[in-house]
């Protein structure tokens, strides 16, 4: 036994397997998946083909690929905005036409003549965006039957101007440049077509527009009830399609001059293709750039390496059709079982022993004996509250809590009865804290940490800290920050519960056994956030003592208190002042006889303690059963204790029955009484201390007496 | 093993050698042959179709496979399948793999007239068959699509002209029209029918090469003219479609149907056998295979400098009816891989 | 119909009116030699049309069709002139289009591919396959043939063209099928809810499979009567943009592309409405390239009708629904 959990120990600790969840949960990993199949073709055929990657098929290939990716540019966006656009065949065929016309047989100025055939282009791109976006029609019908309506429309040029066209030459420098011309030995088309990818990329990813798109591809009904103006979104997509086709069949016309009947044919299937190769979703939302870009040149090598190993037109056909069928065969079924195989895989559970389970018996004499002082406390807002998780005063006795529903809830004083919403900030605030001048602090779940001034102005303070060096997933961004406490030189420092779950799975965190939070230091001269304590389970509630040097800190999974100096001779040093808790720590308070209160959210149970030793069992069970039936820890009964500065526990305040308080989070004494909130519960606890002074608060222990 | 029959076995051995290395010893040069022998062993020639799996294709590709086996060289084909672009993917391929002579296909009069000169600045011969770019390579072998079309018009103003005796109502059932075969024949059947005025073209349609088009525009227009006398067709491959209806509606006897191809058999001799088609001009697709094969070869011996000395095979066209048809008239793909070119 | 303006009806209208436009104004139009052709140049149309209907009925669609119907006819006609008996060869080519429309449907039903994608990448799949493996050369003609065969498609029985029997034949079975058969009445309930459907206990996937079987089944028949009436057929029909005609055909009849509305009437009122008008426009002397803007432009008028009568609901409409 001990000998394989020791060896069980060494390899939690020294594999880390929860890089491969974290890695799957990176939005970056589809693009893998293109960058797999790239690299699989290219291993194929330069084994195949000596050659293949000689000069000059690269620069045959690169004019193409300049070509492809203007293209594909527009069809990202379409496809990105839950559209799709397989006129893009015919409008290359049109515009090819209208470029031998206009430019090589007319010869027109080419300033005024692309424009002009973007314009062709951009204009069937908008009979599109009408008939899609603002009449609501099917997006792959109504293109298809536009394919046919403009390529048929083609063949009657043709008809009427194959004879002229065929018989133009524009010899002029500048479409000379266009068809052969390079610039540092890149074609001319691939040199526009980075210019393109590059606006592209920007406007997709970091401009209105672009978010538009993927919000209405995302989901269309809420795009269009958080007020994006979704039938200009989806028409403007359409004509950007069209506008970008008609440029690159341009480059096509000034390189081939081919008005052949066969211009473009397939070309839809061929960019349908790369871009669901490259990862873009079918039905919208999920794609980038530099996923169609990575498509389109996996297509395009294939299609010429085809051309080039001499393979009869059928095997062609054959593998491409393959191919697309693959492509949307990976798309469909990783769209719909992502979510499952992240499940799976991103909980990765660790190796964690606790020390024995103390005894609670309540004949057993133990420090933590079963009690039932809470029976009957006096209750606040009863029924009126969701989700208490703090409870504080302010100087003139009035009490604010945090609810579910985004509020800071203040209840009038005396008789705390009278309730108003004192501010909205829009998440879940947990911990509460108030500063010398009345400013009241706060940590809100997925927000970060944020300030309201006594005016009721709400203030962000930071929602953001340093990332780390090695961390895979972002560790910058603040998931759950959850308590808070401010030293007396007004330097805040609050805990993050993880960063790897987000608020509503913080529970799942419980499963790994791992340190996944993290204290954070927000300084108000610099208005920045540092990590100053990483690696901490579950780290919950602080407190600053008195001393002023340093904070005592609760670590829910680790079911412990430990003090951390933050200032002082002892700068940096770490204790643990309350090593083997029988249940899991929340929020620490200071008391008015100079130790502090404790509220413990949850009960240790052994079978949970033994799971922690058994990481294998865990990462089996959440593989193998359904969520709802993971062993999770016991959260439905706990207490509040009170310990001292060396961490003897002085008291302990059971409710036996669980029904006021099955669940406390945290406790806040004011004037002789002790206030008890729940991150679960739908009040506000009230219990008399036997004993305690009656006119103690914590604001005037934190900031002096007023004046 | 007796001594015997060691003595007989090394007598055999000595027998077959004495076989190999007569077969083996040098052929007889008549001061020609051997350098004829030697400047095309080895050569590499490349083939651009237009797309393989077709009659006019095939057919030369078998031409030029024989050829090419029997005197040593190789011919390679990379096939577009009808698309211009995968054609010029195809062609320049090629041209960076340095072969002896390039044969192109072009589907139209421009796709190749950047990869013409292409070829020939990197020293590669180039020929074209049956249609041309504008540009000129070292050879071009086909047919001369304005004398097919004029032999196609003469043949049915012969049939329904002023001398027959009849109505002079003819229709014409064209294919893709922006294609420069009917852009250039068309042209060739309004000179002649200029100088017929009595020919009276009823009605003019497309069928875009495709047969089902060609029976369904073909039995509409038979229906609005009973009395029609000639029809003029301008590829087998779509004319089939333009006969099936001829024959439902039982006016075979009153059609003159003229069509023209690639003298395949199934697709011309049949027809014209079973009465479908009344006339044919056909661009003989083996004597087209022979040209190719000797462009090939006359560039492969002289290799002369890329456009220094161009020249052109234009095919001899055959007009086939019932009346002159013979064993020898058509091909069929069969022959030609046996002993065509 | 409570609103007395189905799209069915409008085409029926139309239809009517153009017959009667035509009737007067074009010379031969109205003779029953004419209005015969007229059903006879639609039928193979007609045929398709009516394999698509089940497919949209449905609430999927077949785009790959059009290249089952060549491909496998091709390799039926080249197994036939390479000697082998008709029936033989018949049934070769059946095993391959039950064994397309197996893999159409396992990819729609299992694999969860929408259909359109799944057919259309089939469509190139089967072209390419048949290209290189079954029928190399495009144009196969028949050189060696039994009469009977041949009078499958170039025949008449009683003055009737035969391709217009086999359409009637084609969309009285399917009417059959789909009006009494449990199955027929099941793709019904499946188009009009796939998920409801397979609550109620519908075994949907196995249904679909099945579904497309049919559809590759009625692409072969369609095949053996164009091959059969113009003595070949040519593989590179695959590549052209008829499957959209089927189509417009469907559409156009006023058979809803949400799946679970409309039956075989509506194909035969929009066979017929193409009929009327490509054989009006040909008698007009239209050239082909007009013609097929016009009826382009009329499939796009058709399905704006559409999506104006039958307007999809933005708060249910499935996401991802393209």
């Amino acid at each position: 036994m001990a000998a394989s959990e020791t060896w069980t120990r060494w390899r939690y600790r020294y594999v880390p397997d929860k890089l491969v969840g974290e890695i799957l949960a990176k939005n970056w990993i589809d693009t893998l998946i293109p960058v797999v199949i790239l690299s699989g073709v290219l291993t194929f055929f330069s084994v195949q083909m000596p050659g293949f990657l000689g000069g000059s098929n690269l620069t045959d290939i690169a004019q193409i690929y300049g070509e492809y990716l203007i293209i594909i540019v527009g069809i990202t966006f379409v496809m990105m905005a839950g559209g799709i656009d397989l006129t893009v065949g015919s409008v290359f065929a049109l515009c090819n036409l209208a470029a031998l016309l206009l430019i090589n047989s007319m010869e027109i100025n080419l300033a005024i003549g692309i424009p002009a055939i973007m314009l062709l282009g951009g204009l069937v791109g908008l009979i599109n965006g009408v008939l899609i976006g603002y009449l609501g029609m099917r997006a792959f019908l109504t293109t298809l039957v536009m394919l046919i309506i403009v390529r048929a429309i083609v063949d009657k040029g043709l008809l009427d101007y194959g004879q002229t066209i065929s018989r133009g030459f524009n010899a002029s420098s500048a479409w000379e440049f266009m068809a052969i011309g390079s610039v540092f030995g890149v074609p001319s088309s691939l040199v526009v077509a980075a210019a393109i990818v590059l606006v592209g990329h920007v406007v997709l990813t970091r401009m209105r527009f672009g978010w538009h798109v993927t919000a209405v591809g995302g989901s269309r009904r809420s795009a269009y009830n958080a007020g994006i103006r979704v039938k200009r979104t989806i028409c403007l997509t359409y004509v950007l399609s069209g506008l970008l086709t008609g440029l690159a069949a341009t480059f096509y016309a000034a390189r081939l001059s081919s008005a052949g009947t066969d211009v473009g044919k397939g070309l839809e299937v061929t960019m349908l293709t790369a871009a669901v190769l490259g990862g873009i979703s079918l039905g919208g939302g999920r794609g980038s750039i530099v996923k169609a870009m990575l498509g389109a040149l996996i297509i395009l090598l294939v299609q010429n390496s085809l051309i080039r190993m001499g393979l009869t037109s059928g095997t062609s056909s054959l593998v491409l059709g393959g191919l697309l069928l693959l492509a949307v065969a990976i798309d469909v079924r990783w769209v719909k079982n992502r979510h499952k195989v992240l499940a799976r895989a991103y909980v990765s559970p660790t190796y964690f022993k606790l020390p024995p389970l103390p005894e609670t018996a309540a004949d057993s004499g133990s420090d933590y004996a079963l009690n039932d002082k809470l029976r009957g406390v006096e209750a606040i807002g009863l029924g009126e509250l969701d989700g208490p998780e703090d409870v504080i005063f302010d100087r003139e006795d009035n009490l604010y809590c945090g609810s579910r529903h985004g509020d800071i809830i203040r209840f009038f004083a005396p008789d705390h009865t009278r309730w108003e919403v004192f501010a909205h900030i829009g998440g879940h605030p947990l911990g509460l804290a108030f500063d010398g001048e009345g400013n009241l602090h706060t940590c809100v779940g997925g927000m970060g940490l944020y300030k309201i001034t006594p005016e009721r102005e709400v203030i962000k303070l930071s929602d953001e800290t340093n990332r780390s060096l090695l961390s895979v997933v972002d560790d910058s961004r603040l998931r759950l920050a959850d308590d808070l406490d401010i030293a007396p030189d007004g330097r805040i420092f609050f805990s993050e519960a993880t960063v790897r779950y987000e608020m509503y799975d913080w529970m799942v965190d419980a499963l790994e056994g791992r340190g996944n939070g993290r204290i954070i230091c927000y300084d108000p001269r610099s208005k920045s956030s540092r990590t100053v304590l990483p690696n901490l389970q579950l780290p919950n509630g602080i407190c600053v003592e008195r001393e002023g040097q340093s904070i005592l800190f609760a670590e829910t999974w680790g079911c412990r208190i430990t003090r951390w100096f933050f200032d002082g001779p002892r700068k940096g040093e770490t204790e643990i002042v309350v090593a083997n808790l029988p249940g899991y720590p929340d929020n620490i308070n200071r008391a008015s006889d100079g130790t502090y209160w404790c509220a413990l959210c949850g009960m240790r149970s052994p079978v949970f303690d033994l799971a922690l030793r058994m990481p294998s069992f865990r990462k089996r069970m959440v593989q193998k059963v359904g969520r709802d039936d993971w062993l999770y820890p016991n959260m439905n009964t706990g207490c509040v204790i009170k310990f001292d500065a060396q961490g003897n526990i002085l008291d302990v305040l059971w409710d036996l029955g669980g029904e006021a308080h099955p669940m406390i989070t945290s406790i806040r004494e004011h004037k002789g009484f002790l206030y008890l909130g729940g991150i679960y519960n739908n009040r506000v606890g009230k219990y008399r201390i036997p004993g305690a002074d009656p006119n103690w608060t914590s604001f005037d222990d934190y900031w002096g007496p007023s004046a | 093993m007796t001594g015997k029959k060691l003595l007989k076995a090394i007598f055999a051995v000595a027998a077959l050698a004495s076989a190999t290395s007569m077969a083996m010893s040098e052929p007889y040069d008549d001061g020609q042959s051997k350098t004829y022998y030697e400047a095309l062993k080895g050569k590499k020639v490349a083939f651009v179709p237009l797309s393989m799996g077709f009659d006019l294709t095939e057919g030369w590709n078998a031409g030029l496979q024989n050829q090419a086996k029997a005197l040593g060289y190789t011919v390679d084909i990379r096939d577009p399948n009808w698309n211009v672009e995968a054609g010029v993917q195809a062609a320049n391929g090629f041209i960076s793999d340095q072969p002896d002579v390039l044969i192109l296909h072009p589907l139209d009069q421009q796709a190749y007239n950047r990869i013409v000169p292409k070829a020939m600045k990197a020293g590669i011969n180039v020929v074209q068959i049956n249609m041309k770019s504008v540009t000129n390579g070292d050879a071009f072998v086909g047919t001369d699509w304005y004398e097919l079309g004029y032999k196609q018009a003469q043949e049915i103003v012969k049939a329904c002209g002023k001398d027959s005796g009849k109505n002079g109502k003819i229709a014409i059932i064209t294919g893709q029209a922006a294609t420069p075969t009917i852009v250039i024949g068309n042209q060739a059947f309004d000179d002649v029918f200029a100088e017929h005025p009595e020919i009276q073209v009823v009605a003019k349609q497309s069928a875009d090469f495709d047969p089902a088009k060609a029976q369904a525009i073909t039995s509409t227009i038979l229906k609005q003219n009973p009395d029609l006398c000639g029809i003029l067709g301008v590829w087998d491959g779509q004319d089939g479609g333009t006969a099936a209806a001829i024959r439902e509606a039982g006016m075979n006897d009153q059609i003159f149907m003229v069509s023209s191809g690639g003298g395949a058999q199934a697709a011309a001799c049949d027809n014209i056998e079973n009465g479908s088609f009344d006339a044919y001009v056909s661009y003989d697709v083996p004597g087209q295979a022979r040209d190719l094969n000797a462009a090939v070869k006359i560039l492969l011996q002289t290799e002369p400098e890329p456009g220094s000395a161009p020249f052109a095979l234009y095919t001899p066209l055959k007009v086939i009816t019932k009346d002159n048809m013979n064993a020898s008239s058509c091909w069929t793909l069969e022959q030609l891989k046996a002993s065509g070119g | 119909m409570a609103h007395g303006l189905s799209q069915e009806r409008i085409v029926l209208m139309i239809a009517t009116g153009l017959f009667i436009l035509f009737s007067v104004t074009l010379n031969g139009f109205l003779s029953a030699d004419n209005l015969l052709s007229l059903v006879q140049n639609v039928s193979i149309l007609g045929i398709l049309g009516v394999g698509m209907a089940i497919a949209i009925i449905g609430r999927g669609i077949d785009l790959s069709i059009l290249s089952t119907m060549p491909v496998s006819v091709a390799w039926l006609l080249n197994l036939i002139n390479g000697g082998m008996p008709i029936w033989a060869a018949l049934l070769c080519a059946l095993a391959l289009v039950v064994v397309i429309g197996a893999i159409n449907g396992f990819l729609i039903a299992y694999v969860e591919i929408p259909a359109i994608f799944a057919t259309l990448a089939m469509g190139i799949v089967v072209y390419g396959f048949g290209k290189a493996y079954l029928a190399p050369i495009d144009a196969v003609y028949i050189t060696r043939t039994d009469a009977w065969f041949y009078s499958i498609g170039s025949g008449r029985v009683l003055g009737v063209p035969t391709p217009v029997i086999v359409f009637a034949l084609v969309a009285a079975a399917a009417y059959l099928f789909l009006r009494y058969a449990k199955l027929g009445r099941f793709i019904y309930g499946m188009g009009d809810n796939p998920l409801t459907a397979r609550i109620t206990g519908i075994p949907v996937r196995p249904m679909m499979l099945v579904q497309y079987i049919i559809i590759s089944v009625i692409a072969l028949i369609a095949g053996i009567v164009m091959a059969t009436a113009l003595s070949g057929i040519n593989t590179r029909l695959a590549l052209s943009t008829m499957v959209y005609d089927v189509i417009l055909v469907v559409v156009l009849g006023g058979i809803g592309l949400s799946g679970g509305k409309g039956g075989i009437r509506n194909v035969v009122v929009g066979t017929l409405l193409i009929g009327i008008l490509l054989n009006g426009m040909t008698i007009m002397n239209l050239t082909y390239t007009v013609q097929s803007i016009l009826k382009s432009t009329i499939l796009l008028l058709a399905i704006v009708a559409d999506t104006l009568l039958n307007p999809r609901d933005e708060q249910t409409a499935q996401h991802g629904d393209i």
